[in-house]
């Protein structure tokens, strides 16, 4: 398996790990608003990190992706 | 401001006039007039996305629902996009490949399941699960924006007129330009969307004394703002589950949104075009917290209607107020003349025969269901989001069979599968109207359809030794 290849797999891996995280206290704390960050609450300035960490995801998959050279 | 928003109004106009002029074609086959030329780059590809995906119902709803439900409606809508996006660039290449290797005239995703299933009844389904779930979309879309002006407006212009002249300008440059001048438009309401929630977002920030100074305000109104599931509950997890998928599978299953993934000239140009348009959401997004969060403090317990005409239209001044409702009109007719040219290229490719005549059909059928909006506009109910989701979840019921389609060798085993997705989108719709439960036991029953007719997709495709579409590269263009 190429490097490229490897490394697309791990985005994709990554990406579903976010997708499991996202749907558990580590990003939606029931009735939780801290630890602040900035003054933002919680699920705000955790999801907007996770907005963040997902594009850069998409930016490396189009970087690595197996149709890319086509 | 009537005065004000007639000139301006009357420019934006002459923009589209002139953009569909520009779009004209002296070639009139299908495939230029229903797919742009199959040949569209990642700039034009950003806008036409962008502002077919975020609608009035980014402008009206989002705010309304930061308002009412707190935080967590970034990640109902931006996380969730964000997965959508990713899902572009994952899935959208074994689109077009298996498109491609096809060797047919792709027009829609109906008549590709057609081809795929070997039958018709899979383009019928897809057609119909398509029409159902989309006509409700564009109707409330339209009746959001009409209620909006006939409350900055009240008694200038009836209903039924703002609806039917903003219908008659979308017909008008679709049928004369097709889908390039409806693309070419979308630049110009994708950027005057962005200008517009912008001014708005950063006018309600400043008045709010900043982002700290915002959030500590709203924790005095109501603390349960700032987290999951807000004050009244909504956004558990299953409401959040059941968004994601619907949202993250709207490029497969929403004929508006796969038309754009298929057009583009080539793979790099959608890949280009995924991240950017993950960017343009975070960007569109982002003001409708700091808009939302301004009405939780000064207009907590305001209707909807009375919160968006305070906030967009009276705390602003004259020329702000005029460009956010001709922002509204841009974000309501980007995406709803997208959505009936979406149903019309469906129709299409399902019709047979000579070309000319098919796209003639084609053309009345888009005339009919733009009538078909109108009307369903003065009747339906106002509730912007929660009918979006309704759209969203109704079409992603599409999903399991589409996929099946695409990602195997020989989808005609299956026969089944579209009577299965039909079964399931009626009892969606039975369950919608409560004449079935919604949920059972504590699930609800969408998340039960979704889940159910994906796993046995799965289950098919893998039991029965279906491929992933891959192999050699067959070159770049389509």
């Amino acid at each position: 398996m190429t490097m490229r290849r490897k490394i697309w797999r791990l985005t994709i891996g990554l990406v579903l790990l976010l997708l499991l995280l996202t749907f558990t206290p580590f990003v939606i704390p029931m009735g939780a608003h801290h630890p602040h960050l900035f003054g933002i609450p919680y699920t705000m300035w955790m999801g907007f990190a996770e907005a963040l960490i997902l594009l850069a995801l998409t930016y490396l998959g189009t970087k690595v992706h197996p149709g890319r050279d086509e | 401001m009537l005065n004000l928003l007639l000139i301006i109004g009357t420019l934006y106009v002459l923009a589209l006039v002139y953009l569909t002029w520009i779009a004209r074609d002296n070639d009139r086959s299908s495939a230029n007039y229903l797919m742009a030329g199959s040949n569209v780059g990642s700039f034009l590809g950003l806008f036409t996305f962008a502002a077919t995906l975020f609608s009035t119902f980014t402008i009206l709803g989002m705010p309304d629902f930061f308002r009412v439900h707190g935080v967590g409606a970034w990640i109902f809508i931006a996380v969730s996009d964000m997965f959508m996006v990713f899902g572009i660039l994952m899935v959208g290449y074994y689109v077009r490949r298996k498109i491609k290797e096809s060797n047919t005239s792709y027009y829609g995703m109906a008549g590709f399941m057609q081809h795929c299933y070997r039958s018709r009844t899979a383009g019928i389904v897809v057609f119909l699960g398509a029409f159902l779930f989309l006509i409700p979309y564009v109707a409330i879309q339209i009746k959001g924006v009409v209620l909006f002006l006939d409350q900055a407006f009240p008694n200038k212009l009836p209903i039924w007129l703002w609806a039917s002249l903003m219908l008659i300008i979308m017909v008008i440059y679709s049928e004369l330009g097709g889908l390039k001048a409806i693309m070419y438009s979308d630049v110009l309401q994708g950027i005057l969307l962005l200008l517009v929630i912008w001014v708005i977002g950063i006018v309600c920030l400043n008045r709010l004394g900043g982002v700290s100074q915002m959030f500590e305000q709203v924790h005095r109104v109501d603390e349960s703002l700032l987290s999951v599931p807000g004050p009244k509950g909504l956004f558990d997890f299953q409401f959040l589950l059941g968004s994601l998928i619907g949202i993250v599978m709207i490029p497969f299953t929403q004929p508006q949104v796969s038309t754009r993934l298929v057009i583009m000239k080539s793979h790099h140009a959608l890949y280009r075009t995924a991240v950017a348009l993950g960017f343009f959401a975070i960007l569109v997004i982002l003001p409708t917290l700091f808009i939302g969060m301004y009405g939780a403090v000064h207009y907590e317990n305001d209707s909807t209607a009375d919160f968006l005409g305070k906030t967009l239209i009276t705390d602003q001044l004259p020329l702000i107020g005029v460009l956010v409702l001709l922002g509204l009109i841009a974000a309501a007719m980007s995406t709803a003349d997208s959505q009936i040219f979406g149903l019309g290229a469906e129709i299409r490719s399902l019709l047979k025969g000579e070309d000319h005549h098919a796209l003639r059909s084609t053309r009345g059928a888009i005339l009919i269901f733009a009538v078909i909006c109108l009307v369903f506009s003065l009747f339906s109910p106002d509730e912007l989001v929660l009918l979006a989701r309704l759209s969203f979840t109704g079409t992603a019921l599409l999903a399991p069979m589409i996929f099946l389609g695409i990602f195997s060798k020989d989808a005609a085993r299956w026969s089944w599968m579209p009577w299965l997705t039909m079964l399931a989108i009626l009892l969606f719709i039975l369950s919608s109207f409560n004449i079935i439960p919604n949920k059972l036991g504590q699930i609800r029953t969408d998340l039960i359809l979704l889940i159910s007719l994906g796993g046995i997709a799965v289950i098919a495709g893998y039991g029965s030794g279906s491929r992933r579409v891959s192999g050699k590269s067959q070159g770049a263009n389509f």
